[in-house]
């Protein structure tokens, strides 16, 4: 019966995103979204948060985006750019007439002024800043932006929703933080009250792309008068509203809540796979420093019994050692031979006896309780690692404590967190040499410098075959598994399309 | 009076010295830093630095602390980090739904608290004295975070009578922020009740067997007189001690409550704050709720010297 309601809903949203269309879209309504939080800022620039992007996303709008294959696709720009015969010169041609909230029409200058303040203020924008040497506007209508080398992951950073590449008018560029909140998207703000909601109003001057959306692409209806978005922090609390039907749609549920958000008012929501719990490894100081340690480590976990303990269910999980699951360009199985649904132990300790580890001293795993199922794929992990003859010190701290203690070497050997599948492969953490978890090795910037310095997709894909190999080599960090999302949605809501980070353009209410 | 009004008012101050200096300190050395919480998950090293130097947290903390200290008392709480707005704004902006929350709270416990509490002193031993105590020990035990989401799931979930959460959406009117406050005062009342109870009992029958009750009685007063008049109105001063005190406590403990009902109050907002870092916001929240508790005693203090002139600090 549950198989039965889980295929239902799935399907069900399926269903409606796909056939969308064919029902009759009317204009008019208000939508209550029910988030995790209050976002720490409005300004997408300033953080990497995913509420940030969740929000931000109404009100501005970057120069390209991603349509439903996760391929970069124009949204402020007219065209995918124009990029010289070496790859260090992107020309884009710029949408015209296009108006931000207080009504100023975009133009190269603004563009400019933005995509400078990104360089200066965003993680990602600083990542490109050290590469793009420079950022001009040829005319009102174009800008070109100049490389030190070729560089691929530069149109998916300028699309990406956090930290974002966001477009706003020259004026308020200087600006940080951010204070006036005018962007070119589909819903302007109209009142923030923290902590209680964030209220976007339709904004009449937009104009959509044409032709039919496509993920994050294509058009964006404005069918719906108001998005509110509400802070409900307490995951219980979310749960009652949304078996009450408080709000139209309820996010990030915990995915054991299925059945009870089955048989209440609102209809359960699954996005299936939605990311990836990851065990990251330290690099640069203690026990995890010795590769020897970091592969037995990665042969003494079984993730399959750790998904299970987190998700309660193999309807919410899959154990998969490829870093992307199907459906994305990325994926592919060859080298993750060593990810071993059930573990081994054996091999192991083998690898233990060899690094000469004594057990004197313990692996600290560093975790929190602000996702529980970090903290209870920890505890099975602790079991399977003192199997193999680890001494194992668990370090549960709470989320604030734990973003701090991971950016010091000395505090940890292993750190817990979990990612949606982005759709750039390098913006994931362990990509950067600086990140934490301090992955520095020549075969990885051998392998990550021909990736990014390909352009053409299919070469990229085969590229990051190689990629996958090398973290399966030196594991940086451990792929736990593919895990689902739940939330919940309104049944007379139509038009949303599952997506890591929702969005609510297109969206329609039919009652 | 006046002597001992200002001897308390001194304690007052020196109180809250202590406050802001604990506050300040606990605060620091907490692990956790609001930069890196701003910043999110994917934030470089060299981005939370920079963040960090913007809102002058890379001062040293003897630096900090003095820059706070001549800010509290030219009247300026600082800026919250995460909301962009002076402390004191924040705060006011909150004060509401706190404010009628413990209101109605404290009215509901001492509705229920205060003939309870007389009834079984005055019936002592009986059934319903038995009865009271066991449900006031019931009300005393359970979490408050327990009893609100029990609440939740029979009233806002089953019978849909109220929201779940939330203080209503733009434009909400008066009655329709105060019906969202139906549940959580209700739910911080019975458990405050419970104190109530048991404090006005105990008062109660301290007083029930006295000799001016006895005479009372002898002189032929009506039973009702007997305890309202003369029982009640001596047992009144521990009485009033403890509603005062559950005040006071209620605002602590709608720290729970209104984070379980989603009300944007202080309580929430302390919750918010401690869990970003936002310094200048948990310093000027747990100052002003601190505040409010060594007020509330203060006005408890000079009460008794009203009701009992013999009274001296």
């Amino acid at each position: 019966m549950r198989h039965f309601a889980l295929a239902l809903a799935t399907s069900l949203v399926a269903l409606c995103s796909a056939n969308g269309l064919a029902y009759a879209q009317t204009a008019g309504g208000i939508v209550d979204v029910a988030t995790i939080g209050e976002p720490p800022t409005l300004d997408p620039m300033a953080s990497t948060a995913d509420l940030v992007g969740i929000v931000s996303q109404h009100m501005f709008e970057t120069l390209y985006t991603f349509d439903a294959q996760w391929g970069t696709t124009p949204l402020l720009a007219a065209a995918m750019p124009e990029i010289s015969e070496d790859g260090t010169v992107y020309t884009i041609p710029l949408r015209t007439g296009i108006k931000f909230h207080d009504d100023s029409v975009m133009t190269s200058a603004d563009v400019v002024a933005s995509l400078e303040r990104w360089m200066k203020i965003a993680t990602r924008g600083k990542q490109a800043a050290e590469v793009i040497t420079d950022i001009a506007a040829t005319d009102d209508a174009t800008v070109t932006i100049t490389l030190s080398k070729p560089y691929a992951p530069l149109l998916p950073l300028l699309a990406f929703n956090n930290a974002a590449a966001i477009i706003i008018p020259a004026a308020n560029a200087s600006q940080d933080p951010l204070e006036s909140f005018i962007g070119t998207g589909p819903y302007k703000l109209e009142q923030r009250v923290p902590d209680q909601y964030i209220q976007l109003v339709r904004f009449d001057g937009y104009q959509s792309l044409e032709g039919e959306g496509n993920g994050y692409g294509g058009a964006r209806h404005q069918y719906l008068d108001e998005i509110r978005f509400v802070p409900v922090p307490d995951p219980n609390t979310r749960i009652g509203a949304a078996v009450a039907g408080q709000y139209d749609y309820v996010d990030q549920l915990p995915v054991e809540a299925f059945d009870q958000i089955s048989g209440g008012a609102t209809e359960p929501v699954v996005f299936a796979p939605f990311g990836w719990p990851v065990f990251m490894m330290n690099h640069s100081e203690g026990l995890a420093s010795d590769i020897r340690v970091r592969k037995a480590i990665q042969a003494a976990l079984a993730p399959e019994d750790m998904l299970f303990a987190a998700f309660g269910s193999d309807e919410f999980f899959t154990a998969e050692g490829a870093w992307y699951p199907e459906g994305y360009a990325w994926h592919s199985d060859v080298g993750t031979e060593a990810y071993k649904p059930m573990g081994d132990t054996e091999t192991a300790k083998a690898l233990l006896a060899e690094a000469g580890y004594d057990g004197s001293k313990p692996l600290r795993i560093l975790t929190s309780r602000q996702y529980e199922f970090h903290y209870k794929m920890a505890l099975v992990a602790q079991s399977y690692l003192e199997a193999a003859g680890f001494k194992v010190q668990m370090d549960v701290v709470e989320w604030a404590t734990l973003t701090t203690n991971r950016a010091d070497p000395a505090l940890w050997d292993v750190y817990i967190t979990h990612s949606p599948f982005l759709p750039e492969p390098s913006l994931m953490g362990i990509m950067s040499d600086t990140g934490p978890g301090w992955w520095v090795s020549d075969a990885k910037h051998k392998v990550l410098e021909a990736f990014n310095a390909e352009s053409d997709p299919a070469k990229r894909a085969e590229l990051f075959v190689e990629v996958q190999k090398v973290i399966y080599d030196e594991v940086p960090g451990y792929k736990v598994g593919n895990f689902n999302a739940l939330a919940a949605q309104n049944p007379a809501l139509d038009g949303v399309t599952p997506a890591p980070w929702p969005y609510f353009w297109n969206a329609y209410l039919t009652e | 009076m006046i002597r001992s009004a200002l001897n308390r008012i001194f304690g007052m101050l020196v109180v809250m010295a202590l406050v802001v200096t604990i506050v300040f300190v606990i605060v620091r050395v907490t692990p956790g830093d609001p930069a890196a919480v701003m910043l999110g998950p994917d934030a470089t090293a060299a981005d939370i630095a920079s963040l960090r130097q913007r809102l002058g947290l890379d001062a040293s903390i003897p630096q900090q602390f003095i820059s706070y200290v001549g800010g509290v008392l030219r009247g300026d709480f600082g800026q919250s980090i995460f909301l962009n707005m002076p402390v004191t704004t924040a705060l006011m902006q909150r004060a509401e739904p706190t404010f009628f929350l413990t209101i109605f709270a404290l009215l509901i416990a001492t509705l229920i608290a205060l003939p309870v509490g007389v009834l079984s002193a005055y019936w002592r031993g009986s059934a319903f004295d038995q009865a009271a105590t066991a449900l006031a020990m019931f009300a005393a035990s359970v979490p408050s975070f327990w009893l609100g989401l029990i609440f939740m799931q029979v009233f806002a979930v089953q019978l849909g009578w109220f929201d779940t959460s939330g203080y209503g959406g733009p434009g909400a009117s008066f009655g329709e922020r105060m019906h969202h406050l139906v549940l959580p005062a209700t739910t911080l009342g019975l458990i405050s009740s419970a104190l109530i109870t048991r404090f006005t009992r105990a008062s109660m029958l301290d007083v029930l067997n006295d000799d001016y009750v006895r005479t009372a009685r002898s002189k032929g007063m009506s039973e009702w007189r007997v305890v309202v008049k003369h029982a009640l109105k001596n047992a009144l001063i521990p009485i009033l001690t403890v509603i005062g005190l559950t005040a006071a406590l209620l605002i602590s403990g709608a720290i729970v409550t209104e984070t379980v009902f989603g009300l944007p109050g202080v309580g929430s907002l302390i919750v918010s704050a401690v869990l970003r870092r936002d310094y200048p916001l948990i310093q000027g929240a747990l100052l002003v709720v601190a505040g409010l508790y060594v007020l509330v005693n203060f006005i408890i203090d000079m009460l008794y010297l009203l009701v009992d002139p013999r009274v001296r600090y």
